[in-house]
């Protein structure tokens, strides 16, 4: 009945490597797109605003930062400073008068060039090194953008975006800063999806299971390497400035501080290294989970009167959240996309299960 | 929420029967999003108490012009996103003013609360330039600018020097932005009087002092500004104790209560001074009938020891000229009370002193920050005694940089 695979007979190679070779999955996608399209037309300003726009742009951030990690194994933990770079570059280009396209491509190679400049250094080291490296972008980034009046934006540390526009039509509605944030993220999924099927991707894939067995096999680590940091930060760089213009309106250090850097990888981890639905579920987990549970309890708090203070029930939230983390990842440690995968996994053979056993 | 609603009907109708107040009308909602979790804990939760009790207190007097207060009170963590999603709620509830207390969540918000024309305060955080009421018509910082602080320290080192020519400041502050902002008016002041300035940033997250404190000792000043908060007062303390400068030459800015002063011992702060917006200590009549109406009967939001505190007083002196700014409102232009209509009402401030808890403050619809006074106020081991009177300094220097400010943003989002 569901992930119904009868009928379904691969008669070329083209058909084994497609994408969705099973009808449900490309139809439950079409489905999702089809609803995230018309999101603005159904959806109240509120949720269409405080929900599914940050949820879309970090998604695409966790996306990119999944291409790193999950796919090519190298740990990030600045990447909130990546994103800022390509922030801060596409804003100071837009004052300038650089169209809006463009500023965002160079917000993107800017962050591509550092991350790169920085990959060069930080991959002759591994594991933790290369963990506590990446950190050290985080914290020269924050530096720079506070010392530096000219990038930060003196006393006031605030730039104010400039208004986006698409082939010289400004961008003024809420709705059409939704649909360039989405066609970013539908345009990184496409990317995503794809790269697992070239050799790019298998490359990639080769040198996270072990880097001196992929270049055994022919394959550059070091290029490898340093081509997904390339990438992962042009990724970063954009979505930085998309959510500078599209979401914040502003651009601030504190909206790139190492607490968002920790906050997308946890997306990643949460949702799931290497999987591209895991970086939609840790986003939308790790985002919103937070403010749900705090909307939750606020409510209970005043139909019910605990007797505590305000600060305490401001903490309750708090807890829950990290217990659901910890749940979470014990229940599935692979993450958030294997909990779907176990239930699709599941349903693929159901009824007939026992035929698996 | 159904609750809260019966009790402040309850006892506007109990009011109602008893003096005759005219029974509850719409309430008037205001959004209070603050950061209950993350970077503000230290001022917090006493800021949330005096504005509840406030707001209690106004809804047992019979509310505004007869229309109850409704506080729509949530935590945001310090979070952006969060800050911006729990002012897009709000909006939608109803709320037709903000305040955040907490300076990214007030920059996050400040863009779309200036578009929809919605009125949003900034108590000490935020961007300084918002006392700016041409460009800013909806922000309303209705407190002295950290810049109009420094300009003040400075003027009563000035009133106070032999000659402000051979006087020494030491400027030490957290190295970001809050502690950077007031930068360029000590370097302006310096060149103008003559002083000798000189800048001994700390480390963020600044609980490691040690270094600064021995270069300050060799830069033997007069005084030391420090633009720091809650705790590291107390490192900074300690560490001039072991460099031999007496604490009588620390000179905090507003961020420092009686509170953060009792781990090193009250006796051991005696002679540190602090700039001050408001007052602090229960002497106040209007304090004092809070803790007889509310606290006495045991209807206090918080514990009875941080009523008279610093962050108690500003959220509360904040919330009376809030108060006081839609009772106008409502007087002038008639209910339902709005955005534009409070905005109206706060700009018609005149000489307000909220029942002598501030300076007196005139807000117009150019000038948000209504005076900039502060005074100095020092520690004598029990209590903070005022040392000037209140005054604002330099106000042109003040006006003109934030002006500056205020036109780059006014440029950057045309």
């Amino acid at each position: 009945m569901f992930y119904r695979q009868a009928g379904i007979r691969h008669t070329s190679y083209e058909q084994t490597k497609s994408l969705y070779p099973i009808a449900f999955d490309k139809w439950l996608l079409i489905i999702l797109l089809l609803i995230a399209v018309t999101a603005p037309y159904w959806m109240s300003g509120l949720y269409l605003n405080s929900y599914m726009l940050p949820w879309i742009i970090w998604s695409t951030a966790a996306l990119s930062l999944n291409l790193l990690m999950g796919f090519a194994g190298q740990i990030h933990l600045g990447y909130g400073a990546v994103m800022a770079i390509g922030a801060y570059a596409s804003v100071h280009a837009a004052q300038a008068g650089v169209p809006f396209e463009f500023a965002l491509i160079l917000g993107g190679v800017t962050a591509m060039l550092i991350g790169v400049g920085f990959g060069f250094t930080a991959l002759r080291v591994k594991g933790l090194y290369l963990a506590i490296s990446t950190l050290a972008v985080q914290y020269l980034v924050d530096w720079v953008v506070s010392h530096v009046p000219a990038i930060g934006g003196g006393t006031q540390a605030t730039l104010q975006t400039p208004t986006p526009s698409i082939l010289s039509f400004d961008i003024t509605t809420e709705v059409g800063r939704y649909y360039i944030a989405f066609a970013w993220c539908v345009f990184v999924t496409i990317f995503l999806l794809n790269v697992k099927r070239t050799g790019l991707g298998r490359a990639l894939i080769a040198v996270r299971e072990k880097d001196y067995a992929a270049s055994v096999i022919g394959v550059n680590s070091y290029h490898y390497k340093l081509v997904a940091f390339a990438v992962s930060s042009f990724f970063g760089g954009v979505t930085g400035a998309i959510l500078a213009f599209t979401y914040f309106g502003a651009v601030t250090p504190e909206q790139y501080s190492i607490d968002v850097s920790i906050q997308i990888l946890a997306m990643v981890v949460v949702g799931g290294l290497g999987s591209i639905l895991g970086s939609f579920f840790g986003a939308g987990f790790i985002l919103l989970a937070p403010i749900f549970l705090s909307n939750i309890v606020t409510g209970l708090a005043e139909s019910y009167d605990f007797g505590v203070s305000r600060g305490v029930i401001s903490h309750i939230p708090l807890i829950l959240y990290g217990g659901l983390i910890m749940g979470f990842l014990l229940f599935e440690p692979l993450g958030l996309a294997k909990i779907y995968d176990n239930v699709r996994k599941y349903l693929l053979v159901w009824p007939f299960g026992f035929s698996r056993r | 929420m159904l609750k809260k609603r019966l009790v402040t009907l309850g006892s506007a109708a109990l009011l109602a029967l008893s003096s005759n107040v005219i029974a509850a009308k719409d309430p008037i909602k205001f959004g209070l999003t603050l950061d209950y979790t993350k970077a503000y804990v230290f001022a917090t939760p006493s800021f949330g108490q005096a504005m509840e009790d406030y707001v209690k207190y106004i809804n047992m007097k019979g509310g505004v012009d007869g229309h109850p207060i409704e506080l729509l009170n949530s935590d945001h963590g310090n979070e952006p996103q969060r800050g911006i999603e729990a002012y897009e709620r709000k909006k939608r509830e109803g709320a037709i003013a903000f305040e955040h207390l907490s300076t990214p969540v007030s920059k996050a918000v400040l863009p779309k609360a200036n578009k929809d024309k919605t009125v949003m305060f900034q108590m000490l955080t935020g961007r300084a330039d918002a006392a700016d009421g041409n460009v800013f018509p909806y922000i309303f910082p209705v407190s002295p600018t950290y810049w109009a602080m420094a300009a003040n320290m400075i003027q009563y080192i000035a009133d106070n020097a032999k000659d402000i020519k051979d006087t020494k400041v030491a400027f030490t502050y957290l190295d970001y932005p809050f502690g950077q902002e007031p930068i360029p008016i000590f370097k302006a002041l310096s060149e103008k009087l003559g002083f000798k300035l000189k800048l001994f940033p700390i480390a963020l997250p600044g609980t490691d002092q040690s270094g600064v404190w021995s270069s300050i000792r060799r830069f033997k000043p007069d005084h030391v500004i420090s633009w720091s908060f809650a705790q590291l007062h107390n490192i900074a303390m300690t560490e001039m104790k072991r460099n031999r400068i007496p604490v009588d030459k620390y000179m905090s800015v507003v961020w420092m209560s009686k509170n953060d002063l009792k781990s090193m011992g009250y006796e051991n702060a005696k002679g540190v001074k602090r700039v001050e917006g408001v007052v602090t200590g229960t002497d106040n009549a209007l304090i004092q009938d809070i803790l007889k109406t509310l606290y006495d009967a045991g209807k206090g939001s918080g514990p009875r020891e941080n009523v008279g505190l610093l962050y108690y007083m500003a959220a509360f002196t904040e919330a009376v000229t809030v108060v006081e700014g839609m009772r106008l409102g409502l007087e002038k232009f008639g209910a339902p009370l709005t955005s534009e209509k409070l905005k109206k009402g706060l700009e018609s401030l005149k000489g307000f002193d909220a029942n002598g808890l501030m300076a007196p403050i005139t807000i117009t619809a150019s000038d948000h920050q209504g005076g900039g006074k502060t005074r100095i106020a020092e520690w004598d081991g029990s209590k903070w005694v005022p040392k000037s009177e209140w005054q604002s300094a330099y106000s042109d220097l003040i006006w003109k940089v934030i002006k500056e400010h205020s036109a780059k943003y006014a440029s950057d989002t045309k």
